[in-house]
């Protein structure tokens, strides 16, 4: 059996439930199809769940909402031997309940009309004569073929469609951490906090979080690049920071993962299919964060698929729009974070050691991240030329 | 005379055979199919499937960059 439609997405996460959503906003009269591998959106979660406050609240109202878990409003680093800085900044973010929020996005675009297939995997594509892309679809009730105008790819780390379609989607070893992460129960810990710690010997290369749910209920895990580790893997680093640092914590669902640490792939497009969120490397490579990065991206996709659908050019030159825009509006900023990630990691434990101490000098209502950066530069020389490298 | 490509083409053509072949495995007991390893696999041997993570034997080359990264120890090397 072979579906025709106009826009397809491939995976229901932030990025392709928003690109479904504006899609069908930006054009009604267009079919947009988006499947999810899964038998539920939103599950597994393969995330800490953190998210900005004013990213969010571009594309939902967190208040009261049940996708929502905990406002955060205060951050604490951790330096390697435990000196804990408490920043003052206010409307730090939010701790979302992923499962909910990925149904709740989905479900937008699917009142928009968008059609959801769940349990349904793209399995392959080709490219036809005529410009749509045939994918191969397979699901429980066996295969099928759809054909589309414009694929939006928002597969994850997998990135099979960016694969698929001819683009880079490779990442170097350095440049992908590899994360483990429980949820912890019967912990004691600031509610209203995420708490983030750095240390060779803990994460090397990346750091170790917790992310409050509820009272004494916490994501906690870390992200190392395994190139710097060990013999041991991200799991056996987490289990040993949980049992240094909440010896009493009830160890819940684990869950694993890859994030690119990189930049924005160099190609975000090709004839008639378009790549976005974490499939197309849309990440901070500093900090790992990627859903209000997914759903910029998506949002753009969903855009310019349906502007060339309607216009009746759906080639890669009408598309690159798309890549424009994004490096506009983030793809640059990564690359600057990419610099200074890279410069970050010619520091070590001791100079963050000395880094909190010298933060813990600011007044705490003071202590702000512009602050405690101005001081570290005046009293820590070896920042210059790291700050040089972000700023250039 | 040829001009060899940017993306290294011909180099695996000219690289001598390893003295030991081995390719990477995935232990599918373990696996949390997390997809970590897909992007990092340069010759893309590896996919993920609804069920399966599999490792096309004939592409893999042997290089170990998925080995390390993998967050469970899911990936071994056995002889080829």
């Amino acid at each position: 059996m072979t579906h025709d439609t106009d826009v397809l997405v491939i995976g229901a996460g932030p990025a392709g439930a928003v690109a479904a959503w504006e899609a069908k906003r930006a054009a009604p009269e267009l079919d947009v199809m988006l499947l999810e591998r899964d038998a539920r959106v939103g599950t597994p979660v393969r995330c800490a769940e953190g998210v900005g406050n004013a990213g969010l609240r571009e594309f939902a109202d967190p208040d009261g909402a049940r996708w929502a878990a905990r406002k955060i409003t205060r951050v604490v680093f951790v330096a390697p031997d435990d000196t804990e800085v408490k920043v003052a900044e206010r409307d730090v973010g939010w701790i979302l309940d992923r499962t909910q929020f990925d149904a709740f996005l989905a479900e937008r675009a699917v009142a928009l009309g968008a059609e959801l297939l769940v349990s349904t995997e793209a399995a392959g594509m080709t490219c036809e004569p005529d410009g749509r892309w045939r994918v191969r679809l397979r699901g429980a009730g066996g295969e099928a073929t759809c054909r589309a105008r414009v694929v939006i790819g928002t597969d994850g780390v997998e990135a099979m469609v960016g694969r698929w379609a001819g683009l880079e989607t490779r990442v170097p070893a350095r440049d992908m951490e590899s994360c483990a992460q429980y949820v912890v129960e019967g912990i004691d810990f600031d509610p209203d906090a995420i708490y983030l710690q750095f240390g060779a010997g803990i994460a090397p290369g990346g750091y170790a979080w917790l992310f409050p749910k509820s009272p004494g209920v916490a994501n906690v895990g870390l992200g190392l690049v395994a190139l710097k580790a060990d013999a041991r893997n991200a799991r056996q680093y987490l289990d040993a920071w949980i049992a240094r640092r909440y010896p009493r914590g009830a160890k819940r669902t684990c869950t694993v993962g890859g994030v690119i640490a990189h930049t924005t792939i160099r190609q975000t497009y090709t004839d008639g299919v378009l790549v976005a969120g974490d499939a197309a490397h849309m990440i901070n490579p500093l900090s790992g964060g990627g859903i209000v990065n997914a759903m910029k991206a998506g949002r753009l996709a969903g855009r310019v698929a349906t502007g060339a659908i309607r216009d009746g050019d759906t080639s890669a030159q009408r598309l690159s729009a798309y890549h424009a825009e994004w490096m506009a509006q983030l793809g640059d900023d990564h690359l600057k974070y990419y610099r200074l990630k890279r410069a970050l990691e010619d520091l070590d434990d001791q100079f963050f050691n000395s880094l909190a101490r010298t933060a813990n000098t600011i007044p705490p209502e003071k202590r702000t991240l512009g602050r405690i950066f101005a001081h570290a530069l005046v009293r820590h020389p070896q920042l210059i030329p790291v700050a040089a490298r972000f700023f250039i | 005379m040829l001009d060899a490509p940017h993306d290294g083409g011909y180099r695996s053509r000219m690289r001598a055979a390893p003295a030991f072949p081995e390719i990477a495995v995935v232990d599918l007991q373990v696996c949390d199919r997390c997809g970590l390893c897909l992007p990092l696999c340069p010759p893309e041997a590896i996919h993920l499937e609804l069920t399966d993570l599999v490792v096309d034997r004939s592409t893999c080359t042997g290089c170990r960059k998925c080995i390390a990264p993998c967050p469970v120890g899911a990936l071994t090397m056995v002889s080829a």
